[in-house]
């Protein structure tokens, strides 16, 4: 399945949707770290909202998305996790230490353009 | 069920028992009216309503023994234990009554003819039996379904999730965290946070006297959930001891984010929302 990945001026937004399989999630690491590099992307949202289970595979895919991201200019911040899928992470012992985490898309943003400093907020 | 010799042994001591049924029901009366936790209960009930009681019990005993019908004597027994256990009737009572029942009624049985004596005693025995198995099985019953009642209440009230600020909650913990309550809690702070559109928590441990390895990872837990959402956990009131033993169980000291005391926290919750609390210049009542 595609995963819709949206660009808002210097981010990227992309929506994961239910149930994707594992070669989904690699697919979207590799189109991710294309074009944080060719559109200049100094931030990426991952938004897991839809998600109802992120297993072992699915959190280290998506640490690696943030990893490699990260290496090519970009911060990313994952957000979106629901109560019910963070306390089962949590008893997985999937606790994503590496990587930014925020409530929603809005809080998400507002997160980036902080990272980025006030004067370019927006 | 019962053998055949078990129903001639109770069908003699019904025998008796309908003959001396007044004597035994006064003994008992009596008995009760000077127990320090049935009196009241005698004393509540009228003449009529005891008789009116005794004449359906008899009425029970005599269909479960000559009929063999002994499930609504079963079920009146069990719901008299339930509501005299709810009454805080102890177990203990039911045995001073049962003692002077048998003290009553022994004699009689034994002073009737040799062979059907024995057997008489035998069915008091076995009713007896039956009946004080019934009814201590509604007093644990009961018991248990008040201490269940009680256990979620404790744990309802044991963990208040409370807004201070906008994106600002405390969370008190009070007590003994075990498992359970650790995950309730967790449950609970992630919903909050949610809810209240958290980006701050703050996490008071005053109220937690000792710390395991156990108790330590529940916590951490809690924290890292809570950040997977997008909140920040600042940890309050560690006392000495407590900190002594997170120290010694090896806790990872690099990711908790703590502060003294309660208002340090608050304060340390709102610099991270970018509040300054600053005084009124006017204010009354207070330093220059």
């Amino acid at each position: 399945m595609q995963v819709p990945v949206l660009k808002q001026g210097d981010c990227l937004i992309a929506t994961v949707q239910a149930a994707l399989t594992d070669a989904d999630l690699l697919r979207l690491r590799d189109e991710l770290a294309d074009k944080v590099g060719a559109h200049h992307i100094r931030g990426l949202v991952l938004d897991v909202s839809l998600l109802d289970v992120i297993d072992s595979f699915a959190a280290r895919t998506l640490r690696g998305i943030a990893h490699a991201v990260r290496l090519r200019g970009a911060e990313t911040v994952i957000v979106g996790i629901q109560p019910d899928v963070a306390f089962s992470m949590i008893q997985l012992g999937l606790t994503m230490e590496s990587v930014e985490t925020a409530l929603d898309l809005d809080e998400g943003l507002a997160l980036l353009g902080q990272r980025r400093g006030p004067g370019r907020a927006g | 069920m019962l053998t055949a010799e078990e129903q001639q042994a109770l069908r003699d001591f019904l025998s008796v028992l309908d003959v001396h049924q007044g004597e035994l029901d006064a003994a008992m009366l009596k008995t009760a009216a000077e127990h320090p936790e049935f009196s009241k209960i005698v004393r509540s009930m009228g003449q009529e309503q005891l008789d009116e009681q005794n004449r359906a019990s008899r009425a029970l005993v005599r269909a479960a023994i000559q009929e063999d019908q002994w499930l609504p004597l079963l079920d009146n027994l069990r719901t008299q234990g339930a509501a005299y256990a709810r009454m805080g009737i102890s177990f203990t009572g039911w045995f001073d009554l049962l003692s002077s029942y048998q003290s009553v009624l022994t004699p009689l049985l034994l002073s009737q003819q040799p062979g059907k004596a024995v057997s008489a005693v035998q069915g008091m025995t076995h009713y007896v039996g039956i009946t004080m198995a019934i009814i201590g099985e509604a007093y644990l019953r009961t018991k248990e379904a008040i201490i269940t009642q009680q256990q979620s209440a404790i744990r309802e009230l044991s963990t208040p999730i409370l807004q201070v600020r906008d994106r600002l909650l405390i969370l008190p913990i009070i007590g003994v965290i075990d498992t359970l309550r650790a995950r309730q809690l967790t449950e609970q702070l992630l919903h909050a946070i949610r809810a209240h559109r958290a980006r701050v928590v703050v996490m008071d441990i005053t109220g937690v006297a000792a710390v395991d390895s156990k108790v330590a990872n529940h916590l951490l837990q809690t924290i890292a959930a809570a950040r997977l959402m997008g909140a920040k956990v600042v940890i309050t009131g560690v006392s000495s001891d407590v900190a002594h033993s997170l120290v010694g169980l090896g806790v990872d000291i690099g990711q908790l984010n703590a502060t003294g005391d309660l208002q340090s926290g608050l304060e340390e919750g709102e610099r991270l929302l970018g509040y300054r609390v600053a005084r009124l210049p006017d204010a009354p009542g207070g330093r220059e």
